[in-house]
């Protein structure tokens, strides 16, 4: 059994406080003395959480009215469920739902196995100098905004930049990679996945550190390859972590971060790479259409909510829960 | 020790990968430098591959002299510095009550604060309300919305949660009241857990873009990412810049100019990049641990 502390001071001040009424009211007199500061200093939290966090899921209910700014939040019309009903039947607001949920879809099935076979890879490493160097690299591109790994990408695989150069001296032939859809679809998960696969191995890497090596040995003893061991001690080892990350990567589903569409989309491409995200900015903050893309937003909150509790309730029957 | 014909062909796969991946993180890196640097001629004819080619500052000289970039700088370290500074002693003020056991409604509170990380408001709202705050084009639009990340704030918590009761009784006995204690005892204590969040909130601001974008209006309020993003996306960076001096840019491509602004982003950060690195594993892991 594990010993915890803070639980038995607790339970020691507890009983101390029952024994007698009078110091359970030296008790209670001195929480109340410790609390006021700590409520003066929370105070703000209060305000920050009230006005940035809550403030706005109160103004959702633009989403059920027609905004305008002279009538303000409160003062405009109410019109029940009718943007909701326009967006499910605007082609193009469907487009842009399929989009989201395609490009997110492919990002968690594609992305998510990178930084587990990169971490199970460092893990085997033995030199230690070859594992910090090649960590030291891979973990570098997760400290540049998209606007970095945007240029870059723009940079290397224009008409003129390196990628075509290279190809034409092959074949002869140069290709508009950022201008076709389905190249454009793989430059999008080829960025995001050169940004943060090396990062997010760090989780993997630190839960690989827990595996009991004894196990290795038992099973090398056993005559079980490097393969074997992988697959029946590496993976079942890491597989709690693997299944919370998948638990947030679920909450993210509904949400194409609009930073690194931004960056990389064209207008020929729109067909595939207009999401949510960037359809809010350009149609709610720039188009001022602001109670309908407030439903999109609800919409892409609820489903990310749902889509975090169904995820938690599968994997709590799994016994593997993130709460 | 000896490897079996299995394992030894394994352990060469693995190097070779890793050496791979390795590389690719590092390539688009030097090759960018190297456009920065290289004259006109060699860029056009795409001889620039990971060597500068008939190497030239005229780029970034340009760059400092014809574009805004000096001033975006500067707005980014002013947006860094402020937006940290104010990140954490509000995070420190939450994090704090939030780890004492005897603080009313602390599982009230902590309910309410994990719940804004499964549910948003959403963009639209979010503006209404910085907007209504008259805060448009201000940079208390970046700096407040972003007061408090809740992930942030919940490893601060867990690690403060680990501070051995024994130290805070001792000080509380000694007559320290709670700010002494927090100021004297706690924060002095947790000096890798400020440290790691502070790099966390400084890459967060210097990065911030969107905020940037939909919030500030003014060309002279901009930062340094939202200037290299208008200026990669500009077909027309070499005659917005042209137009003061043309003797000068003779030597110059716009590519050139483009990948020296890229570079004038990456620069700091891979000055900073041991602390980063050394901090950020450390925060990534602490968070994982409490979940």
């Amino acid at each position: 059994m594990k010993a915890n502390p803070a639980k038995n001071v607790r339970l020691r001040e507890q009983e101390q406080a029952r024994s007698t009424g009078e110091a359970r009211r030296f008790w209670h007199t001195q929480r109340f003395k410790t609390n006021m500061p700590l409520w003066l200093m929370f105070l703000p939290v209060i305000a920050f959480y009230l006005v940035f966090k809550y403030a706005p899921m109160a103004g959702l209910v633009i989403a059920f009215k027609n905004y305008t700014f002279y009538e303000g939040i409160w003062g405009s019309q109410w019109v029940g469920f009718d943007n909701f009903q326009m967006l499910f039947t605007q082609s193009q607001s469907l487009q842009i739902i399929r989009n989201t949920l395609l490009l997110s879809v492919l990002s968690v099935v594609i992305a998510f196995p990178f930084p587990i076979m990169l971490a199970i890879m460092l893990n085997e490493v033995r030199r230690k100098w070859f594992q910090k160097t090649v960590q030291t690299l891979v973990y570098l591109p997760h400290f540049f905004s998209w606007v970095i790994v945007g240029g870059l990408v723009v940079t290397l695989f224009a008409q003129t930049g390196i990628v075509n150069v290279l190809l034409e001296r092959l074949t002869g032939q140069s290709f508009a990679f950022l201008f076709h859809e389905a190249s454009w679809v793989a430059i999008f998960l080829g960025s995001g996945i050169w940004k943060d696969a090396g990062f997010s191995a760090i989780i993997y890497l630190a839960a690989l550190t827990s595996i009991d090596p004894s196990l290795y040995e038992a099973a090398s003893i056993d005559g079980a390859g490097k393969w074997k061991q992988i697959r029946h001690i590496t993976l079942p080892g890491i597989a709690p972590t693997i299944v919370i990350m998948l638990i947030l990567a679920m909450g993210r589903v509904m949400e194409v971060g609009f930073d690194q569409v931004y960056v990389l989309q064209n207008s020929i491409v729109s067909g595939i790479s207009e999401v949510i995200s960037t359809y809010i900015y350009a149609i709610g903050l720039q188009g001022g259409q602001f109670s309908l893309t407030a439903a999109l937003g609800l919409f892409e909150s609820l489903v990310a909510f749902v889509l975090v509790l169904l995820t938690n309730a599968v994997a709590r029957r799994f016994g593997k829960g993130l709460w | 020790m000896k490897f079996t014909k299995g394992e030894r062909t394994f352990y060469v796969f693995n190097y070779v990968l890793l050496t791979l991946a390795g590389t690719l993180c590092l390539l688009p890196l030097l090759h960018l430098a190297s456009l920065s640097l290289s004259g006109k001629n060699a860029v056009l004819s795409g001889f620039v591959s990971l060597w500068p080619q008939e190497i030239t500052f005229e780029s970034y000289k340009l760059l400092f002299e014809g574009t805004p970039i000096l001033r975006s700088l500067g707005n980014s370290v002013l947006i860094t510095l402020v937006g940290v500074a104010l990140s954490m002693v509000v995070t420190v003020c939450a994090a704090y009550p939030l780890a004492r056991r005897e603080f009313y409604g602390r599982r009230w509170i902590s309910l309410a604060i994990v719940f804004t990380m499964l549910f948003t408001g959403g963009l639209i709202p979010t503006y209404l309300v910085v907007s209504s705050l008259g805060l448009v084009n201000n940079y208390g639009s970046l700096w407040l919305p972003a007061l408090v990340s809740t992930y942030n704030m919940m490893i601060m918590r867990s690690f403060f949660e680990n501070i051995p009761e024994e130290l805070v009784e001792a000080a509380r006995i000694d007559g320290s009241g709670e700010w002494r204690l927090l100021l004297r005892i706690v924060l002095p204590l947790s000096l890798p857990v400020l440290a790691t969040i502070g790099l966390f909130y400084a890459v967060y601001y210097w990065n911030s873009f969107f905020n940037v974008m939909i919030y500030i209006n003014s060309p002279e309020k901009l930062n340094l990412t939202v200037l290299i993003q208008q200026m990669v996306r500009s077909q027309s960076v070499l005659q917005e810049i042209n137009t003061m001096d043309t003797q000068q840019v003779t030597n110059i491509t716009p590519e050139g100019i483009k990948a020296a602004g890229i570079m004038v982003m990456i620069l700091p950060m891979l000055a900073l990049y041991p602390l980063l690195q050394k901090y950020f594993v450390k925060g990534v892991t602490l968070g994982a641990i409490k979940g």
